[in-house]
């Protein structure tokens, strides 16, 4: 009965699902691969995951809620270097990503040109890499609440449901940026420019509802950037301990898929051209 | 037994699309329905062969006869653009020795990646990590990282890797004429061992080597098969043209 209904999905959808699971292996070897060659040879190795993201918590912390008080609009100081740093981790994976995305195929060159390599795998590994950083940087956050606010709201279990989508819809950019990097290497300038702007453009630093309770249609735009409405999601269920509107998280998730099955099928529509073009 | 052959190709062809700009190639994408940015670059036109199972066939031909685009064809890495092939079984390629590996990792490491790449499953590396260790042979520098390798203890660890991924295709590229004497002989040992399980398709411009370890020669010219058949007859046909072709520049000179 289950594989009969597995079977009815019609198989456009499930197509990168079932490609991933046949590389399973190789995408587990190369996200290894990425993390080995990352440590070596550093002192520190992954403890680096660790400290990069308290360093950063701590300067928020100390930086952003001393200095402007306004913008923290009557959280407690900790509160508001929590719902920076949730907005931060947020924000750095998708900009990680959408920096490197454009050279990933000219970063592998040769598995792409030289060894029977799936290349389509390289945005599963990239983005899975990015994720364990941001999964860490997570746990740091768990940590510092704990220890500042002595608990956690009970809605933070529903992490992992923000989470797999986020993941989908990052791995759909990955794959649209990375097809599109390999034709011609002025997007990988386009999203050095763009990123900034978007990083204003996204709630980091404010919340939605303060820019919507000063300009509702400004407001709306920023609904627009889906990155932002993942981090609001984010921090009313790993924050402030509310569950966010079901219709907003169902369209979400949509709009992730959709994301995700188009970059796939991008990506592979162009990639027997990609190989000659590197 | 011999009824499935190991390669065929029917017809194959391959152009490559030749932009004036490189910005064209975004252009043909975003526009490609109405107009067309590049040119065509015919590099393989009609090659026809078969290679049969346990065969040792040798490719032979200038540069820029097609001979890489071939192989990147017949591994699955382009596409080609017109007519078909097909190749029966696992494909182990080294088109480029090194290509896949990362120098901060151990030859271990990277012939664990190395045969996921041609498909093993954790299960099988496990078992047959330790054989392409010995096969290697390369002692205490298996367990450094490989950009303290030598090009031959490289080139070593890419044929344990595809000796013991249970390939049943071989395909190498120049790889064999960057060693030394000793390493070539160690090659040539290589080869045969594998033949005896697999397929073989070798390009190299050292003659003498493929003279004495292939079953056939495949000269390459122009993109077609200019002659195939006996190792001796293919390659002194090959000499004798290259000779009547330098003879040819040097009196034209």
């Amino acid at each position: 009965m289950r594989r009969h209904l597995l079977a009815s999905i019609p198989p456009v959808y499930v197509a990168p699902f079932e490609r991933a699971w046949r590389n399973r292996e190789l995408i587990r070897a190369v996200v290894r691969r990425e993390f080995i060659s990352r440590f070596r040879g550093s002192a520190l190795g992954p403890l680096w995951a660790v400290i990069s993201p308290l360093f950063m918590l701590l300067t928020y912390t100390a930086l952003f809620s001393l200095t402007v008080p306004q913008l923290s609009a009557g959280m407690s100081v900790t509160e508001y270097a929590s719902s920076i740093f949730i907005g931060l981790i947020a924000f750095n994976l998708f900009s990680e990503l959408a920096y490197r995305a454009p050279m990933l195929l000219h970063e592998h060159v040769n598995f792409v040109k030289k060894s029977i390599f799936p290349s389509e795998t390289i945005a599963w590994t990239a983005t899975i890499r990015a994720f364990t950083y941001a999964g860490v940087a997570f746990a740091v956050y768990i940590v510092f609440r704990l220890l500042t606010a002595g608990t956690l709201p009970l809605t933070i279990v529903l992490t992992p449901l923000l989470v797999a989508p986020f993941f989908l819809f990052i791995l759909g950019v990955v794959w649209f940026l990375m097809a599109l990097g390999a034709f011609t290497r002025d997007v990988a300038h386009i999203m050095a420019s763009i990123v900034p702007v978007l990083m204003f453009a996204t709630p980091i630093f404010y919340r939605l509802d303060q820019i919507a309770a000063m300009s509702g249609s400004v407001a709306l735009w920023l609904r627009l950037n889906i990155v932002g409405d993942y981090i609001e999601m984010l921090r009313s269920v790993a924050l402030d301990g509310t569950v966010p509107n079901v219709f907003g998280y169902l369209a979400l998730v949509a709009i992730s898929y959709a994301v995700f099955i188009g970059g796939y099928q991008f990506f592979m529509r162009y990639k027997s051209v990609i190989v000659d073009v590197i | 037994m011999s009824s499935e052959p190991s390669i065929l190709c029917a017809g194959v062809g391959k152009a490559f699309q030749l932009y004036a700009h490189q910005n064209d190639q975004l252009k043909q994408i975003l526009f490609g329905l109405w107009k067309k940015f590049y040119r065509d670059k015919w590099v393989l036109h009609d090659v026809n062969f078969t290679v049969e199972k346990g065969e040792r066939v040798g490719i032979v031909g200038r540069n820029g006869a097609g001979k890489t685009t071939l192989l990147q064809i017949l591994c699955g890495i382009t596409q080609p653009t017109k007519g078909e092939f097909r190749v029966a079984g696992r494909i182990a390629p080294i088109l480029a020795l090194g290509s896949g590996f990362d120098g901060l990792l151990t030859g271990r490491e990277n012939a664990r990646i190395g045969a996921a790449i041609l498909g093993l499953s954790r299960k099988e590396v496990d078992a047959c990590i330790d054989d392409i260790a010995a096969f290697a042979d390369i002692g205490p520098f298996f367990e450094q990282p490989m950009r303290t390798y030598s090009m031959g203890m490289i080139a070593r660890v890419a044929f344990g890797i595809c000796a013991y991924a249970k390939a049943d295709v071989l395909i190498v590229d120049e790889a064999l004429s960057v060693g030394d004497e000793i390493f070539q002989r160690k090659c040539e040992r290589y080869i045969a061992e594998f033949a005896r399980t697999g397929t073989i398709l070798m390009v190299s411009h050292d003659l003498n080597f493929l003279a004495s370890l292939c079953d056939r020669v495949l000269w390459l010219e122009g993109g077609v098969v200019r002659e195939v058949g006996d190792p001796k007859k293919v390659i002194a046909d090959y000499r004798r043209a290259m000779l009547a072709e330098e003879d040819h520049a040097s009196g034209v000179a």
